[in-house]
């Protein structure tokens, strides 16, 4: 159901900022920028779903602002086991979330901002954000050389990675969003999104490793707050609105009836993991038993985060069949916990 | 209403008069295959497919209240190298203008609407190993034949078209 984005919802999201009344018209003329004060990663991704489910954005786009504490963000179509280190993660107490978008994996900490370019489906056009977002760099640092590739990352000095892109297409409306690297922990970053799991054979999309950057390094005056109110200026710019950032609440039913349900969903066992596409595991390991090693190998499949069919092939003196056979069916149906 | 899956007006046409041929080296053939499980399944003569398409670029044609589902070629350039193809289990309940699955291309999730409301009984397994065959069609002499992405239909008990799409049966039977 679309609701038009009514002087009523423009008022109550403006009621965070001291605009005047007369201002609300023109405010809400032709677009809107808003700015989470939430950092949890699920709050956030419910609201780009609530956005895209509910508002008219026809002639009125709008550009979201948010970041996150430390999460690992998988694409709507990955493997968590193949695209990062859940024991670390969990260890850690990173969250791990999965994105509606497709594109791939991406870690979120208070040194990255994302930005989420939301359009009707006609005006969907990627490159023409990130040029937006290139021109709003080279506002306040002019010396910055930073390129859009053609698959929508932008790389620092021709080299460096410093932000990704991934979108969702739905019936009427789009949205495009891409990281931003300021100040991030790459060494924590490089750590978590190397998978250990051996084994996997997947038909799921992969990410794509990168060498990454932060741009802070590059310029210590390039700070988050600094970035993200030099693209908001470059955005209000653009589009010929009053460059106003709206903070809003996530978890706000007033604002955003539903949206509490949404990051529930988000956070449920069966999107996170059940939504991976089939896979099987095909590994071997020794025992050590008497004077020598014994070869076991295992195959097991995974439909919907679940064990499905699962063989061991171990020597019968090691394990008897009948044992090998119990134990096999034993783990049929049985969940795929992050370890 | 016997209707036929295809991708194209043109399409229909060419695969109309190469429906006695025999079977293509390569896969899918929806159209003569389809053609074959017609033959076995009906007693009267195949009707000319009417390929209905929604404005959201998804195709649908319908035979003995067997639907098939697709994307439009419009759709399928504009989405550029298919990578993953998420599709429902058979038995799904889908809604008409329900999402029911999602295309992804460069980094893109592109969410695929069912034009009927009806139930899974089928689904297209060689996109699971091969999306790209959403992008792809077979040629043989020049002519362009339609991969079916998405075939729809079915009641139960309705034997397997090799090569079909998935299918959903209109609720209406």
């Amino acid at each position: 159901m679309l609701v038009p984005f009514s002087m009523k919802n423009c008022f109550q999201l403006l009621c965070n900022l001291k605009v005047p009344t007369a201002g609300f018209k023109n405010t809400v003329k032709s677009g809107l920028i808003l700015q989470s004060i939430s950092n949890d990663v699920y709050q956030n991704l419910a609201v780009e779903d609530w956005i895209h489910d509910h508002v008219n954005l026809e002639g009125k786009p709008v550009l979201f602002l948010w970041r996150n504490s430390p999460s690992v963000v998988i694409g709507r179509h990955q493997n968590p086991w193949q695209e990062c280190n859940l024991n670390l993660m969990r260890e850690e107490g990173i969250k791990l979330a999965r994105r509606r978008s497709g594109g791939g994996t991406v870690y979120h900490d208070m040194g990255n901002i994302n930005l989420t370019f939301f359009t009707t489906k006609k005006k969907y056009n990627r490159m023409e954000n990130l040029k937006l977002v290139v021109r709003a760099l080279n506002a306040i640092q002019p010396q910055l050389d930073v390129q859009a590739t053609k698959r929508c990352d932008l790389l620092l000095d021709g080299q460096f990675k410093i932000s990704g892109t991934a979108s969702k297409i739905g019936r009427t409306t789009a949205y495009h969003h891409c990281t931003l690297l300021c100040s991030t922990n790459r060494t924590f970053l490089s750590s978590l999104l190397k998978s250990p799991y051996q084994g996997i054979k997947s038909n799921a999309t992969a990410s794509i490793p990168s060498v990454v950057k932060n741009l802070l390094e590059k310029d210590p005056t390039l700070t988050c707050e600094v970035l993200m109110n030099a693209i908001a200026a470059e955005y209000a710019a653009y589009h010929q609105i009053d460059n106003h950032i709206n903070l809003i609440n996530p978890t706000d039913e007033t604002l955003f009836p539903g949206i509490n349900n949404k990051a529930k969903e988000l956070q449920t066992w069966e999107w996170i993991y059940g939504k991976t596409p089939k896979f099987s595991i095909n590994t071997s390991f020794n025992v050590l038993y008497g004077q020598s090693y014994l070869e076991i190998k295992i195959v097991i499949d995974i439909k919907n985060g679940r064990i499905e069919i699962c063989n061991i092939e171990a020597p019968d003196h090691w394990l008897p069949v009948e044992i090998c056979d119990k134990l096999k069916a034993g783990f049929i149906g049985i969940l795929l916990l992050e370890n | 209403m016997a209707l036929r899956a295809v991708r194209s007006m043109r399409s229909a046409a060419c695969s109309l008069r190469a429906a006695s041929a025999p079977a293509a080296p390569c896969l899918p053939r929806p159209w003569g295959l389809r053609a074959g499980a017609v033959r076995t399944l009906r007693t009267g003569s195949a009707l000319l497919s009417v390929r209905k398409f929604t404005d959201k670029h998804e195709w649908i044609t319908t035979e003995n209240g067997i639907g098939t589902v697709g994307i439009s070629n419009f759709a399928q350039e504009a989405l550029g190298d298919v990578v993953y193809c998420s599709l429902p289990e058979v038995g799904t309940k889908l809604n008409k203008q329900e999402e029911f699955g999602a295309l992804e291309s460069v980094k893109a999730a592109s969410e695929l609407y069912s034009p009927l409301s009806g139930e899974v009984t089928e689904i297209n397994e060689a996109l699971a190993e091969n999306p790209g065959l959403v992008n792809k069609s077979c040629y043989e002499d020049d002519t362009k034949y339609p991969v079916t992405l998405c075939g729809v239909g079915g009641g139960r008990g309705t034997p397997t078209v090799p090569g079909a799409s998935f299918l959903i049966r209109s609720s209406s039977q």
